[in-house]
This record gives C-alpha cells, sequence and structure tokens, in this order.
C-alpha cells in the first residue's frame, strides 16, 4: 500500500524568511546596523581626540599635556629619526616590541592549544595540569621580570619567555573550555552521517571549538602587550617601552603619547586581524 | 487499509513479545529496515554507583513503520536509541538493523537530535553535504561535486529551503532548522531513522507544522523510523505503534497499536478515534 499525500506539507512558517531575496534583504540590514555600529565608534573617538585638543589647548603646558596636533607632530617627526638620547627611530622600537610579541605570542598559543587539547583529551592530564594553571594564571607576569633577568639576563629571551608565561595558562584554559563546549551529540552527529572518527576530531570538534580559541587569542594578545611594554620599562634597550620611559625621562610628552599611541595602533591591528580570523570561523558573528 | 481496520477491532493493548508484530498497519517498507532489539540491557557505573538504565528491553520493529518509544525522562528511552545507534554499547543483548548487528555509529542509520545540530560554519547546502563528502573522504563513495550539488539542490527543494542553500544556520528559523538536520540525515539514505524528541523545544505551532512535514516526507522516503517523545499527543499522531516505557528497571512495558488510518495529519488530533487512542495510551502509562 503506497500512501499519497494530499495535502502539501506546509512550509514556511510564522515570521520565518519567504524566500531568497528576504535573506538577501536581511544581510543587507545586517551590514547597515553593523556599517552603523563602526561609525558610532569612530565618532566617540573622534570626540575624545577633540576633547584631549581642547583641554590641552586650555591649559597650554605641552609639558603636563600635549595637545593632538602637538603630539601628531612629534610622532611624525620621530618616526624615522632617532630620539637623540638612543640610536633607534620609533618605527625600529615598534618593529622591536612587535617583533617580541609576535614570538611570545606564538609559541604561547601553540603550548596553550596543546596543552589545552591533551586536558581536554584526558582526564589525568587535566587534573594533573589544572592546579599549576590554576596557580599560574593569577600571578602577573610582571611578577617574574626581576627573576627573567637573574636567569635569562636582559636580552631578547627573558621578554620573550615573559610573554610565553602569560599567555600560555590564558590558552589552556579557553581551549579547554572551547572543545568542553562542542556537544558530544555533535560529534554523534557527525558519525552518524558516515564521517570517521578522525575526520570528525578535525572537522567538527576542532573546527567548532575554534571560535572559542580565537577568542582566547584576542584575551591573551591585549595580556601580551602590558608584558612587554612593562619589561621594557624596566629592562630594556629597545622597544616601546623602552622609547617611553627615555622620554619620560627628559620630558618630551608630546614623544611619550606618540609611543603610547604607537602601541594602541599596533595593538587595534593585530586585534583586528584575530577578529578578521573569528569572523571567518564564525559566521553567526558576521554583521 | 483492510489491516489496519482489523487492528483498530482487536485488543489496542498487545504484550511487549515480538510475537505481536503481526498486528497493526502494514506498511510497503521498500527503504526501511526492520530492526530487531533482543533483551538489551544498559547499566551505567559513575564512581561507586550503578544506574540501571535499561533492563531487558525487546522489541520488533517492521520494515518502514514508524514507531514512537513514549515514557517520562530516566525511563530508557534515549539510551534504547542511543543503542540502536551504536552510540552506546549495551551489556546486554543485541540490536540488529536489515539483519545486520549494530556496532557503531553507521550513515544507514540517521538521527536527529532535540536541537537541529546543524555546523553553524557550514550553510544549509554544505550542512546537508557534510554525510556525502565524509563518506567520500573515506572512499565509501566516488561521487563527484557536480553530482552532489545536483542532489543538494533536489533534496533543499523537497524539505521546502528551495533559495536557503546559501543560508547559515543562524538565519534560519527553527523549523527551517530542523528541516535542513532532516535533509542532511536522508540524503545518505538511511535505512533507519532515530529521532530523539527532536520537535521538543519547538513552539505549539511550528511543531504543528514538522509533524505534517515528518508525515509527508516518511511517506516519501519509507524510511524504519523510531520516534522518541514524552508527548503521547505527539506519539499517536505520528506512530503505526506507540511503545510504552518507563518502570523499576526501566524497559519497554507495553506495545499498543495505533488503529488510525493513514494518512494523517496534525489537523485530525481532535476526532474522537484519536482521543480514543489517547485515552488507550494514557492508562497504559498509569502502570
Amino acid at each position: 500500500m503506497v500512501t499519497t499525500i494530499d495535502r502539501e506539507p506546509v512550509l514556511t512558517e510564522v515570521g520565518e524568511l519567504a524566500d531568497r531575496d528576504d535573506l538577501a534583504a536581511y544581510r543587507k540590514a545586517r551590514r547597515r546596523a553593523h556599517t552603523r555600529r563602526l561609525a558610532t565608534g569612530a565618532a566617540g573617538l573622534l570626540v575624545l581626540v577633540l576633547i584631549w585638543q581642547l583641554v590641552a589647548t586650555l591649559l597650554a603646558d605641552p609639558v603636563t599635556l600635549p595637545s593632538a596636533t602637538q603630539t601628531a607632530q612629534a610622532f611624525a617627526h620621530y618616526l624615522g629619526r632617532p630620539y637623540p638620547s638612543q640610536g633607534d627611530p620609533l618605527w625600529f622600537d615598534a618593529l622591536t616590541s612587535l617583533r617580541r610579541i609576535l614570538i611570545g605570542f606564538a609559541i604561547g598559543v601553540t603550548a596553550g592549544v596543546v596543552l589545552g587539547s591533551a586536558m581536554s583529551a584526558s582526564r589525568l592530564i587535566r587534573h594533573l595540569i589544572d592546579p599549576v594553571i590554576e596557580v599560574l594564571r593569577p600571578l602577573p607576569p610582571l611578577a617574574f621580570i626581576p627573576l627573567f633577568i637573574i636567569w635569562f639576563g636582559i636580552g631578547e629571551l627573558p621578554k620573550e619567555v615573559l610573554i610565553v608565561i602569560g599567555v600560555t595558562p590564558i590558552m589552556a584554559v579557553t581551549t579547554v573550555a572551547a572543545l568542553d563546549e562542542v556537544p558530544e551529540d555533535l560529534r554523534l552527529c557527525a558519525r552518524t552521517l558516515g564521517a570517521s572518527r578522525l575526520y570528525t576530531l578535525a572537522r567538527v570538534q576542532i573546527r567548532a571549538a575554534l571560535p572559542g580559541i580565537l577568542t582566547g587569542m584576542r584575551i591573551s594578545m591585549a595580556g601580551a602587550w602590558t608584558s612587554i611594554v612593562a619589561a621594557e620599562l624596566i629592562a630594556a634597550t629597545s622597544g616601546l617601552g623602552y622609547l617611553i620611559m627615555q622620554a619620560g625621562d627628559y620630558l618630551n610628552t608630546a614623544l611619550v603619547f606618540s609611543g603610547i599611541l604607537s602601541i594602541a595602533i599596533l595593538g587595534l591591528v593585530l586585534d583586528a586581524c584575530l577578529r578578521g580570523l573569528l569572523l571567518l570561523a564564525d559566521p553567526s558573528r558576521r554583521g | 487499509m483492510a489491516a489496519q481496520a482489523d487492528a483498530a477491532a482487536t485488543s489496542p493493548a498487545t504484550s511487549p513479545a515480538p510475537s505481536a508484530i503481526s498486528a497493526g498497519p502494514h506498511r510497503d517498507g521498500a527503504g526501511g529496515a526492520e530492526v530487531v532489539i533482543d533483551s538489551v540491557g544498559k547499566t551505567f557505573r559513575r564512581g561507586g554507583r550503578r544506574t540501571v538504565a535499561l533492563a531487558g528491553a525487546s522489541l520488533e520493529v517492521r520494515a518502514g513503520e514508524l514507531i514512537c518509544l513514549l515514557g517520562p525522562s530516566g525511563c530508557g528511552k534515549s539510551t534504547l536509541l542511543r543503542i540502536v545507534a551504536g552510540a552506546l554499547a549495551p551489556d546486554q543483548g543485541t540490536v540488529t538493523v536489515g539483519g545486520q548487528t549494530v556496532a557503531g555509529p553507521a550513515p544507514e542509520r540517521g538521527m536527529l537530535f532535540q536541537t537541529p545540530m546543524l555546523f553553524p560554519w557550514l550553510t544549509t547546502r554544505k550542512n546537508i553535504l557534510f554525510g556525502p563528502k565524509a563518506q567520500r573522504s573515506a572512499g565509501l563513495n566516488e561521487r563527484d561535486d557536480p553530482e552532489l550539488d545536483d542532489e543538494a539542490d533536489a533534496i533543499l527543494n523537497t524539505v521546502g529551503l528551495a533559495g536557503f542553500g546559501d543560508a547559515y544556520p543562524h538565519e534560519l528559523s527553527g523549523g527551517m532548522r530542523h528541516r535542513a538536520a532532516f535533509a542532511r540525515a536522508i540524503i545518505t539514505r538511511p535505512s533507519l531513522l532515530l529521532m530523539d524528541e527532536p520537535f521538543g523545544a519547538l513552539d505549539a505551532i511550528t511543531r504543528v507544522r514538522m509533524h505534517d512535514f515528518l508525515l509527508a516526507m516518511w511517506a516519501q522516503y519509507r524510511t524504519t523510523i523510531i520516534f522518541v517523545t514524552h508527548d503521547i499527543e505527539e506519539a499517536v499522531l505520528l506512530g503505526d505503534r506507540v511503545a510504552v516505557m518507563g518502570g523499576r528497571p526501566p524497559g519497554i512495558r507495553e506495545v499498543i497499536d495505533i488503529p488510525l488510518g493513514r494518512p494523517r495529519h496534525a489537523a485530525d488530533t481532535d476526532t474522537e478515534s484519536f482521543l480514543a487512542a489517547k485515552r488507550t495510551i494514557r492508562s497504559a502509562l498509569t502502570w
């Protein structure tokens, strides 16, 4: 006996998108909302700069507070020219700090993700490493600076180790959380669709954890900047932290501001890169 | 239709013994596999505590039949479904599907969950093609991309998602996500579909539409369906038979024929014969 369908199934629902045109319109609206949010954010920054300029003009004391335009001039002046008390122009110090960040960050992220994956995969490893991380994580990495100077001197190594120390625990914790959050049923679903264990691990479990891992990278990147600038303030002969310290010693406040501005710009650019990866990995965050 | 009239004339309550399978409406089950669940038991051990999740469950599901497993939380229905899926190994007993003993998840046994479990990083089309592509990478088929694309188009059309192939899951409504999940499960041509309270989280109106959708799809694909629910009305509307589960230790208490004709629709739920069937089931739940 073959059952015939005497009624078409009802396929549209209350409030749902009816067709492709609706989807295109929906995406366009989300993009427009996104652009509006960016514009509002830019306006907020502009207001901050205007207030800064106004207060600096009223104060008329460039040593205490140089104006935005004076800072911009100092930035442009020293970008390619070395500050007299040291040998390197601003761009070189920026590059030095950036190199330290990227090396330490790469090692720290790799170590953290490997550690986190192992903890997620094995209960024994998790119980073994969890307390170590819980002890290390709340410690400010800055507390290690004197120790690392004793151990590694004042070269590149202590700065990179400092960043690794800060990044690794954060990445381990966020990786464990991201992998744990992948529902058991999502893996079972892949397996019932014919995916092998390996295919499921790579294309489902790790893939599903990727947005969480990238979010962890954004958080630890911010921490890495804190560590590196602090280390350069205390024990370095190059880098943006060192530049800021030098400029401060000679009351060149506009150059101090330029150094801070450089950190802000670099931080923003690196975060934008990670955010871009996050948007690629998680379509629901787009728009 | 004669077979259904016979079933209505006999006592609605039948014993859970496998010999009872001759009663009830017969369907042309060309696309479906026969399922034999033989004395299946499962005990979970957590810490020092043993919890019997299922004991001595036996059930024969005819090829092409839609059978509902009905019972309260903790009655073992989800455990039984996962054992049939191959996600859990039983401590006692065996399950055979189409003559083959179940030994792990396989695409012949598709599964649908309470939430649609779509992969959020894939478009609807790529979600639907996940199974065929995963199987291709395992060397289980050699279908090329154009062929798969055509099939995805056809199935998107069938489930009413034409034009939404490029939409991401978060851009779909609740009912559309469930239809996409159905399409993803059915494209691998399973001979058995296991459904674990698939519409439990939907609003009442969408749910009714999904019932009609499922009944229409079942009539078209003719696969065997084991449908887990705790909703008496849902069980009566969908099932050829309802296996009532529960008790201590949890198991199958009774298998009841639903003496209602096909095709059925969500609108049939207020007819007298429907209410009578509901009453029978309800009394079976108070053992």
